[in-house]
């Protein structure tokens, strides 16, 4: 029997709106087919051995969140990360957490606030609020069975720029996406995922949760063949009735 | 010159505003915040104009605005105060405008003095240091509407902003909430401060802890030595040493506690008394509380405020209750996870077979970011799954929460969609039995879809007011 391991980094700081839908996602698609699965946390002053994680989890948060975890990833938690990333584990980030996994966040005065740097992309925090519906185009979810489009909802002040070092998620559809100029959304490094999706992202993208567990599957399991085949019908009815509407609507 | 265009500029608001009141009013438009956004185009300044005619009670707060509003109106009508309100949905600068100036004559004399105001946590940052208000009560603080107010400590800080620009006011705060308590640190007013007492609602489950784990000052683990629900409780930082201030109007005891009623204990400054709360959850003795706290500035006798305690009615906070065809529906809105989980936890004292209807939209006064149905605890349904028939998910993200609700591990049987507020009424009144309950959890703009059909199809006549 497969085994997978889950670790959510900073489950109590970084949960802004619904985050926790990915960790139940990753772990009710793997139960349904036999896998089993396990949810560590991991927050402050915990450590944070990368090596018994298969897939790693990092979640959006408040600015004042943000702020108390800053110390305790820049001290311990930041050298793993980068490792864990570089070594091919599944790492997802949302929001506040893919900003962190980037190399810095310049401020409206202008400082630069140090990240983890496992990415190569930078944040400028801007006037504006970035919020709304988004829907994203990813090529490599593109079967005969979906499009490949993913949609989730973005709230962020933050633009993020990439560097050459990693390759856009998707491209924007609908809505801002990174900064809302250059049209692409997320990031992507090895198997390391960052986008600004919430919504929660993965109960209603399913192609996105299943290629990221056949990815940590394989990772720990090189003959695995792929996954059987879940109904999908509900979480379908809901990504295509929400982008129905999201691309429908003018504004 | 400068002064006599002031004033017709006032007078001008007033009368146009009155106007637009009338003419909504006949073609039955209801009007609550048209008005007031025209008095504001002509007259900018109007709230400032009308501070001093009026001696206002503000209540602002995330959850229990509008309980706490309508208990409040009790302890006015006790005290013999004739007062204007607004109604709920009207608590923008707008609305409040409206109010205020319906309340006036065409000469613009205040034919009554008094005004409650529920009001916006965004708005109250520019409401208040207009209207001055002599009392402000703050119930709470959870996430809710991110997408609009950005972040909770932004949410903090509006109300924080408008209150350091009211130095006047007597604060009633939630001594409980560390976010709450702290707008009555390090500022000149009066402050009063209701909660539970420590211990006297031990909650077993602390990982509900998702708004407020760390202190807002210095950013270490609070330390509680009890706990009521979500960040609620006797909460203390051990390093900056932060910690809940004591209480004036404090619940003592919880003698009784069911689905309809809770029986506590409320000590005043002057004494305790026992009081039996035709209100269900938790949450309601907050509000209980709060209100307890103006009726204790408006110098209420004990019986007076035992009296309107027991008096009020309106059930679960937002919850109506009507009749139906030998079925009894429970329409309670839902808006953000923390309240939705005491929902929950109130839903598990049913002992008889139910549908459950769950109505999600996502327009601008539901919150157009549906997220936060994953931080809701739908997990515990699941217990409880041989009690209910059906669940009918209905709104425009009906699709979204059949997910949520497979996830947490409903059996996907038992998920049935239904847009059609029509079809959704005959749905689930066919699917109960005779004399069972059904329950409708909807979001604010899929309650009036709801509320509007239950009204043509049953003839019911302002069961909500």
């Amino acid at each position: 029997m497969y085994k997978l391991t889950i670790c959510h980094l900073y489950p109590d700081l970084m949960n802004l709106y619904g985050d926790r839908g990915n960790i139940i996602t990753l772990s009710k698609r793997c139960e349904w087919r036999n896998i089993d699965v396990e949810t560590v946390t991991v927050s402050l002053n915990e450590e944070f051995d990368y090596e018994k994680y298969d897939i790693i989890f990092i979640g959006g948060g408040q600015d004042f969140e943000q702020t108390i975890i800053q110390d305790d990833l820049m001290r311990g938690k930041r050298q793993r990360i980068i490792d864990a990333a570089e070594e091919g584990k599944v790492i997802l980030g949302i929001c506040g957490g893919f900003q962190l996994l980037g190399k810095y966040y310049k401020t409206q005065s202008g400082s630069e606030i140090e990240c983890v740097g496992a990415l190569d992309l930078w944040t400028c925090s801007s006037e504006a609020r970035l919020t709304g519906n988004l829907v994203f185009e990813c090529d490599f979810l593109k079967s005969q069975t979906t499009d490949g489009y993913v949609v989730g909802f973005e709230n962020h002040s933050g633009k993020t720029y990439l560097g050459e070092g990693v390759k856009p998620l998707g491209k924007v559809i609908k809505g801002f996406g990174n900064n809302g100029d250059d049209g692409f959304e997320g990031a992507v490094y090895k198997n390391t995922y960052g986008t600004y999706a919430h919504g929660s992202l993965l109960p209603k993208n399913p192609a996105l949760a299943d290629h990221l567990i056949t990815l940590a599957l394989l990772n720990k399991y090189p003959e695995f063949q792929g996954l059987d085949p879940l109904d999908d019908k509900l979480e379908n009815l809901a990504r295509t009735s929400v982008i129905k509407r999201v691309l429908a609507d003018k504004s | 010159m400068k002064n006599l265009l002031k004033k017709m500029r006032l007078t001008a608001a007033i009368i146009i505003t009155k106007l637009a009141v009338i003419v909504l009013r006949l073609l039955n438009r209801g009007g609550t915040t048209f008005p007031g956004k025209i008095a504001l185009k002509i007259c900018p300044n109007i709230l400032s104009e009308l501070s001093d005619k009026f001696r206002v009670i503000m209540v602002t707060g995330t959850n229990g605005k509008t309980t706490t509003c309508r208990i409040c109106a009790g302890m006015l009508d006790k005290s013999g105060i004739k007062y204007i309100a607004n109604k709920s949905g009207a608590n923008l600068a707008s609305g409040i405008t409206t109010t205020l100036i319906d309340a006036l004559s065409l000469t613009g004399k205040a034919m009554v003095r008094t005004a409650l105001l529920e009001t916006d946590e965004a708005a109250f940052k520019t409401v208040a240091p207009k209207l001055k208000p002599e009392i402000i009560i703050v119930t709470n603080f959870f996430k809710d509407q991110l997408d609009r107010f950005g972040e909770l400590y932004s949410t903090l800080n509006y109300v924080r902003d408008g209150i350091l620009s009211s130095p006047e006011s007597t604060l009633i705060l939630n001594a409980d909430d560390s976010l709450c308590a702290s707008l009555g640190q390090g500022v000149d007013n009066p402050v009063f401060y209701f909660g539970f007492a420590d211990g006297v609602y031990p909650e077993t489950n602390f990982s509900s802890n998702n708004d407020a784990p760390y202190c807002m000052n210095c950013s270490a683990r609070y330390e509680y030595s009890s706990v009521t629900f979500a960040h609620l409780g006797h909460f203390k930082c051990p390093r900056c040493n932060y910690e809940r201030p004591e209480a004036k109007i404090e619940c003592t005891q919880v003698l009784h506690y069911d689905n309809l009623t809770s029986t506590v204990e409320i000590k005043v400054p002057d004494g305790k008394f026992a009081v039996k709360l035709a209100l269900p959850g938790l949450y309601n003795i907050y509000n209980a509380l709060a209100a307890t706290g103006l009726g204790y500035l408006l110098e209420l006798s004990e019986k007076d405020i035992i009296h309107v305690l027991e008096g009020f009615e309106t059930g679960f906070g937002r919850m109506e209750t009507v009749n139906v065809m030998d079925r009894e529906i429970k329409m309670i809105l839902v808006k953000n996870p923390t309240g939705f989980n005491q929902v929950l936890r109130y839903m598990m004292t049913q002992n008889n077979r139910c549908v459950v209807t769950l109505a999600l939209n996502d327009k601008l006064a539901d919150g157009t970011d549906i997220s936060w149905i994953w931080d809701v605890d739908f997990e515990i349904l699941s217990f409880m799954q041989n009690k209910i028939r059906f669940f009918y998910v209905s709104g425009d993200r009906a699709e979204d929460m059949a997910v949520r609700l497979k996830y947490a591990g409903i059996d996907e049987e038992l998920i049935r969609i239904e847009h059609n507020e029509n079809q959704l009424i005959d749905k689930i009144l066919a699917e109960a039995g005779e004399n069972e309950t059904i329950y409708i959890l909807p979001t604010y703009s899929a309650m009036l879809d709801i509320r509007q059909v239950l009204k043509n199809r049953f003839n019911l006549k302002d069961f909500w007011k």
